[in-house]
């Protein structure tokens, strides 16, 4: 059978895909077809019936949205009797639909609106009863169910696209709703995303809502900042009084009908810094680099940024320290000796597209929601198996994961081990690597790791009929002590398997800095100057410093994502003072503007030489992400052998995991204004008992490198076992590589 | 037929108004004139048009509170644009008119309104609505402007009359458990699989077993047949409970499980009637004991469909979600007349579903039961499925008795011969070939075609491909035994389908001289079955069915004693799980309300529910607008033969979630809704 479809639309010929639709061909064509509730992302809502269509021989109009094109059909889009159908469902539409648009927050960009113009609906011809609805406030999102037209959307892409699953339609004919689902109040992880699709102003931003019209809002496309997801984002910003020279931003918007934000993206916009041209504390900085043996820096700056530091280290001859990027880096150059290319294979938009995904090492819904997303994406729209490989089972992800691999902390050697004897018995290997996986104890690496043979098997099962696998690894094994043999086992799967891997970068450029910086390994040296981290000089966008650099919604760069795609950003936000550009200068190591720096960046790392102003900003009109370029593959040449696998290490008593709970990254994310900062230690009941600890208790955790933390214990019914999570977002520049540790925890006193 | 005012259900047009009585035309289908027993119905209406009974029916209020009952259907309502505020206008028009408020203009605006619902709606409940309603204001255009012109309320507007409506499909309708199927398909088709389970379990707590071994009526039924095939309904049920099994969710019960009103039954077999009845009793707050004799629960389902088919540790999860309500199971125990006696005393209710599990004779020359290699299908498939699912052994004896070298079935070098033509002969002779036998050979008296109609395509398809030869038109004559009363070959005999002369049926007739001798081992009866039922007090005296089972009006089946109920292949005779579902369900509901209250009663949607499937919703006449012809039914992927002959793999892989959801995508929401005035 073939695999394209021959038809007609409005006399053109057409062709399609297999199971394509005819709205989708329709709209690749450009050919327009109305519609009020349909959205790419998802399965056609299938409700607002606007998108009818008419086929030659057919008798009654034909839904477009659901119904997959055919070879040899003749569809018409547009004629008299569909115009007056489509036009009698606008009429419908509007009856009772409050006249509220001087004030809703949607009109101006109102769906609704839009169409009730096309259709030219002035007046109201029918009546129907109306009924008492009461405004739903839900936290940062507020639902109003009198303007609600039950297009579908919201619970789609709930469902869908992020996970949640959190709202659903309580359907009664003329007073359905939209409520929360198995909950009086909305449970959810507030990524907003609801508030993104909803056509009218019925899911709103309660901190937006009546604030500004749209109309008045300059859109500044730019590139999230707070992981290293990459998401497009658009600043909406305004110029908000005489007394304040600078815009405002008043909300965060996306492309909905392609992409998603999580709530930090959406709501975490407002960790911009203000600053004025310091003369005395820029030189103070220049004095301090001529005299500094290191620079400390994180990972959430711009390539141009990373570039920069990195001249500067080899200006100065000093050290340059970032243990994140510096791991990454590590990881990556022993998985490139066994798999012989530089970057890892996959990305998210084949992540989107994976029937089988193995993931391990990492609170994913925490850590990358980017990441989350695609596997829900896969797991709803291609029923992906998906085995999370994990100590902690993590609630949020159980509608997603098929199956849960719950191994002992820290044996992620041991696991990864297992799974590539596993993967790679249904595959041809070399000899070596035979011997290798043959020679295994298998016993003792089931016993140790807690994962069984019958789990690894029921595991190989589930993934018999998938053929787009992928292993996606997290932070979790990048910072494991045997992590460049580990990395050298994933290498192997994905060499010798159908497997693609992906590989997650913890902050917002942890590849780009990986790449494009030489870094040593950080040693506790006299005269450090920290670029956004700590040191004895600090240069910094975050409080506490001493130089103000702007921040990340304040600078125009690239950073490269998780996809090793580079993409631009620009500054929402203007700023004042001066830049590393500015300091690189009195090395005579800057360029007239920052972004000149682009398309220097490392050719043998797999950048471009491309101009900063000839990157696209945004997705193409189908939705395919053609944002700035992806990264060249280079070709490694450096083979080295596997290790053995070390003997695994044993973790026992109290133990506390360094995540941050949903919506929360870092320093920045911690200093906007609408995203909750929780900074409880969230443990079981069980943990509870064993730390002799109760719900609200003041604790005190003491740490293996005798660091001491002080926070409030919070039982969480939704965990299990002896590890309890404890949020790194307001610590600050911790550096905390393993993120597991054996903990001492103490009741301190209650008053 | 059925004597009518007036009627345009279904196409067909009396009018008998202002006619004399005795002159009334009647209706040509079976319209409920009767609503129950001692009530008569004053009208009835749905989807296909409407019925008045007598004069007096006030038609415009029948007309609003059709309308009326659209709306408060919230399962099916809501869900598109024209069907919200469409049917919300057609109530509130036809009700302003109704008060006496209505203005010409309405009929207008519902003429209007009622094109745009036809046309557009998402399912057939909203395409449909408007049908009647129009046949009313069309045909009783005078009592409209009556009510217009004069300002009056219509007649009866604040009279005390009962407006009894419910909800169906076609293939809910010709579902035995009377599935939610266009729900649970939309479930699949909304990716929340959940609600599809959910929907499922409302009637039906098998959705692992009867989303693979259902032979489903329903696809009979499927509307979709009308434009191009049915819509594989039956595979599509698996989605839900995979997604509730693969994710480790808790179970997805369809209610919450109502506090204890401390009132005990006890049912008597855990095959798939014990099962559903034990469920929805405790979902009802009833306690619940269940007695079974095998030492494992799930009766023919565990014990006689095998593993390839229906893999124990998805239906074990069906049964955990009953066991998850807190029913109390006792293994191992056969009940017999004295229990009977005392369960009578100790429970509420009494539910008898204890199958019908004695193999019948194929009645053949010599045929008898102790003859070696004369092995009833029943035990047969009992021994197989006990040992690959559990792992239970035979005993030495028995190994001896059936001629067996191991303590499993095992039948290398042996050849079987299976008399039959239904599921049970399909799964002894597929069981046989895993077994590793020789030759197998089914001996059927019928057609090919008549084999495919009372099992599936696929079965004998895949019995086909898997080795197993068919000889049609043939039957056992003799069988055949050596010195040590072992069978050696069998006789048979041949016949044709001679067509009665007089256009009666055609008879069987045997072809004298075609009769050949085939080789056996092992004849394994597996013609039908009956019921044992040695466990019922002789002094009950309950009354039974000409085929020995166990009598009941197969309305609320009780039994001819009170307080004893059954449901299942002991009531009904052997047949399907989904009947035995279907009838344990309805046995459930009169029993919860029989323990607390002591009457024997139908709710009304259980009587509207009768009377539909007497009407019958699916019409194959029906001509389908409004859905693009030719989109192929998909078809789920198998295993090879020789992956899966010599072994235990399940055989159907089911859908992947692609192929699921473009059928999904097929199926039309065919919702109706029907409704009687008493």
């Amino acid at each position: 059978m073939s695999g394209m479809v021959d038809f007609k639309i409005n006399g053109r010929d057409i062709q399609a895909q297999r199971g394509e639709t005819i709205l989708q061909a329709a709209r690749r064509e450009g050919i327009y077809i109305p519609t009020m509730c349909y959205i790419s992302k998802t399965t056609p809502c299938a409700s607002c019936r606007m998108c009818v269509v008419e086929v030659k021989g057919v008798d009654g109009f034909v839904l477009s949205c659901n119904t997959p094109a055919a070879n040899g059909i003749e569809v018409s889009t547009d004629s008299h009797d569909l115009h007056v159908e489509r036009t009698n469902i606008m009429r419908l539409y509007d009856v009772n639909h409050p006249l509220e648009c001087g004030v809703c927050d949607k009109s101006g960009e109102c769906d609704l609106q839009n169409k009730t113009l096309e259709f030219n609906v002035g007046t109201q011809d029918f009546s129907a009863r109306d009924e008492r609805r009461t405004i739903e406030h839900w936290g940062l999102i507020n639902y109003d169910p009198a303007l609600c037209i039950l297009c579908e959307k919201c619970t789609h892409v709930c469902n869908e696209v992020i996970g949640d699953d959190a709202i659903t339609i309580q359907f009664g004919g003329y007073s359905s709703k939209v409520i929360p689902k198995n909950s009086d109040t909305l449970d959810c992880t507030f990524c907003g995303e609801c508030i993104a699709v909803c056509p009218v102003g019925a899911l709103v931003s309660s901190d937006f809502q009546y604030k500004s019209n749209a109309w008045e809002l300059n859109k500044i496309p730019a590139t999230c900042a707070h992981c290293s997801a990459g998401c497009p984002l658009e600043y909406e910003v305004k110029h908000t009084s005489i007394d304040l020279a600078d815009d405002t931003i008043y909300r965060v918007t996306n492309n909905f009908e392609f992409t998603s934000l999580c709530g930090a993206g959406r709501f975490g916009f407002d960790f911009d810094i203000k600053a004025e041209k310091d003369i005395s504390a820029f030189s103070k900085a220049t004095e301090a680099l001529k005299n500094a043996s290191a620079i400390r820096f994180t990972s959430m700056i711009t390539n141009e940024e990373a570039w920069l530091l990195n001249r500067l280290k080899d200006k100065l001859g000093i050290k340059l320290f970032n243990e994140d990027a510096r791991l990454f880096a590590e990881f990556m150059s022993a998985y490139s000796s066994v798999s012989g290319k530089k970057h890892y294979s996959a990305d998210l938009s084949q992540l989107k597209r994976a029937d089988g995904i193995i993931m391990i090492g990492s609170m994913i819904a925490s850590d990358n929601p980017g990441v989350r997303y695609a596997m829900t994406t896969a797991a709803k729209h291609n029923g992906a198996k998906i085995i999370y490989a994990h100590p902690v089972e993590d609630a949020l992800m159980q509608n997603v994961v098929t199956q849960f691999l719950k191994y002992e902390v820290a044996t992620e050697e041991g696991v990864i081990v297992l799974l590539a004897k596993y993967i790679l018995s249904r595959c041809e290997v070399d000899s070596k690597t035979n011997e290798y996986l043959e020679n295994l104890d298998v016993g003792y690496l089931s016993a140790e790791s807690n994962i069984g043979e019958d789990e690894l098997e029921l595991m190989m099962k589930s993934l018999s009929r998938t053929r787009n696998n992928i292993l996606v690894v997290g932070i979790d094994v990048i910072s494991h002590k045997r992590a460049t043999n580990i990395a050298k086992l994933v290498a192997l799967i994905e060499k010798y398997s159908n497997f693609s891997v992906l590989i997650v970068p913890k902050d917002v450029n942890t590849l780009g800095v990986s790449l494009i910086c030489d870094l040593d390994k950080d040693k506790a040296v006299k005269n450090t100057v920290g670029y956004n981290a700590d040191g004895d000089f600090i240069i910094s966008s975050l409080p506490g410093h001493d130089l103000t650099i702007p921040a990340l919604n304040q600078q125009e760069g690239t950073f490269t994502s998780i996809d090793k795609r580079v993409l631009a950003t620009n500054p929402a936000l203007s700023f004042g003072g001066y830049e590393l550009n500015d300091i690189a200068s009195v090395f005579g190591l800057g360029y007239r503007h920052t972004i000149d720096i682009t398309k220097e960046l490392p050719l043998d790392c797999g950048f471009k030489r491309v101009e900063f102003d000839e990157l696209n900003n945004f997705l193409s009109e189908l939705g395919e992400d053609v944002r700035g370029y992806k990264l060249t593959e280079i070709e490694i040449n450096n083979p080295s052998d596997l290790q053995e696998i070390d003997d695994l290490p044993e973790f026992n008593g109290t133990i506390v995991y360094h995540v941050n709970p949903v919506l929360q990254f870092n320093s920045y994310t911690n200093l906007t204004k609408l995203l909750e900062k929780d900074t409880s230690l969230r443990g079981s009941a069980q943990f509870a008992i064993a730390a002799r600890i109760k719900d609200g208790d003041n604790i005190e955790i003491t740490l293996p490198n005798q660091v001491v933390l002080m926070r409030k214990f919070k039982e969480d019914a939704s965990l299990k076992g002896m590890i309890a999570l404890n949020p790194i977002f307001d610590m600050g520049h911790e550096i905390i590589k393993y993120r597991f540790q054996k903990s001492q925890i103490k009741r301190v006193n209650n008053e | 037929m059925s004597k009518v005012y007036f009627s345009t259900w279904n196409g067909e047009f009396i009018n008998n108004i202002n006619k004399r009585q005795e002159e009334w035309e009647e209706s040509a289908y079976d319209l409920p004139v009767m609503y129950d027993s001692y009530r008569e119905s004053k009208a009835f209406i749905g989807w296909d048009g409407v019925a008045i009974f007598n004069e007096d029916v006030d038609v415009i209020r029948l007309a609003t509170e059709y309308a009326a009952q659209y709306q408060v259907y919230s399962e099916a309502c809501g869900r598109c644009a024209p069907g919200r505020w469409g049917g919300r206008i057609l109530y509130d028009m036809l009700d302003k008119i109704a008060r006496g408020e209505g203005e010409l203009s309405d009929i207008e605006h519902l003429k209007e309104v009622s094109k745009t619902m036809q046309t557009t709606s998402k399912c057939e409940i909203g395409k449909t609505v408007p049908t009647p309603i129009l046949d009313i204001i069309t045909h009783f255009e005078d009592d409209f402007m009556r009510c217009i012109h004069e300002k009056q309320p219509s007649k009866h507007y604040d009279a005390d009359i009962d407006y009894i409506a419910k909800i169906t499909a076609p293939c809910t309708d010709a579902c035995p458990a009377h599935v939610d199927i266009p729900g649970y398909i939309e479930g699949v088709r909304d990716l929340r699989l959940d609600d599809s389970l959910i929907a499922t379990r409302q009637t039906m707590p098998l959705a692992h077993t009867c989303g693979r071994v259902c032979p489903h009526p329903c696809e009979d039924a499927c509307r979709r047949t009308n434009l191009d095939e049915p819509i594989s309904i039956m595979e599509l049920k698996r989605l839900g409970a995979d997604y509730e099994t693969d994710h480790g969710f808790g179970f997805f019960h369809p209610a919450e499980k109502k506090p204890k009103i401390n009132k005990k039954v006890v049912v008597v077999g855990a095959g798939p009637a014990g099962l559903t009845t034990a469920y929805y009793l405790a979902l009802e707050g009833i306690d619940v004991d269940v007695y079974e004799e095998l030492p494992v629960l799930g009766g023919e389902v565990a014990v006689g469909v095998p593993q390839y088919r229906m893999p124990i540790e998805k239906y074990n999860k069906d049964i955990e979600c009953v066991k998850d309500l807190g029913v109390n199971f006792i293994t191992d125990t056969r009940v017999n007349a004295d229990m009977m006696r005392e369960f009578e005393n100790d429970y509420d209710a009494v539910m008898i579903a204890t199958g019908t599990r004695i193999s019948k004779k194929v009645r053949c020359n010599n045929e008898r039961e102790e003859i070696k290699g004369y092995w009833g299908a029943i035990d047969f498939l009992d021994k197989i499925n006990l040992f690959e699912k559990y792992g239970y052994t035979i005993s030495k004896e028995e190994q001896e008795r059936y001629m067996l070298p191991a303590s499993h079935i095992d039948l290398t070098g042996k050849t079987v011969v299976c008399v039959g033509g239904g599921f049970t002969s399909m799964d002894v002779v597929r069981c046989s070939i895993r077994a590793n036998a020789k030759k197998v050979y089914m001996i059927y008296r019928r057609d090919e075609k008549t084999i495919i109609r009372n099992t599936t395509y696929e079965e004998y398809h895949e019995a086909v491909e898997e080795g197993v030869e068919f000889l049609f038109h043939s039957a056992v004559n003799t069988i055949i035994t050596d010195e040590d009363d072992k069978i050696t070959s069998l006789l048979i005999d041949k016949f044709e389908l001679v067509p009665d002369p007089n256009g009666g049926r055609a008879q069987l007739v045997k072809i004298e001289g075609e009769s050949y001798n085939i080789e056996a081992d092992y004849l394994v009866p597996a013609v039908s079955q009956s019921a044992n039922l040695d466990l019922l007090p002789s002094e009950w005296e309950l009354k039974m069915t000409s085929w020995a089972t166990i009598k009941t009006n197969g309305k609320d089946y009780m039994t001819s004693r009170k307080g004893i109920f059954a449901s299942g292949d002991c009531e009904y005779g052997p047949m399907t799980i989904v009947n035995a579902v279907g009838q344990a369900k309805r046995a459930s509901s009169v029993i919860a309300r029989y323990v607390q209250t002591g009457e024997i009663s139908l709710s009304d949607d259980e009587i509207m529910e009768d009377h539909l499937r007497k009407m019958r919703v699916y019409d194959k006449n029906e001509k389908v607008t409004g859905w693009l012809p030719g989109l192929a039914r998909e078809v789920s992927i198998k295993l090879d033969a020789h992956n899966r002959k010599y072994n235990n793999k399940e055989v159907n892989l089911g859908f992947t979630q692609d192929e699921a959801m473009n059928e999904a995508d097929r199926c039309m929401r065919c919702y109706y809704i029907a409704m009687t005035a008493v």
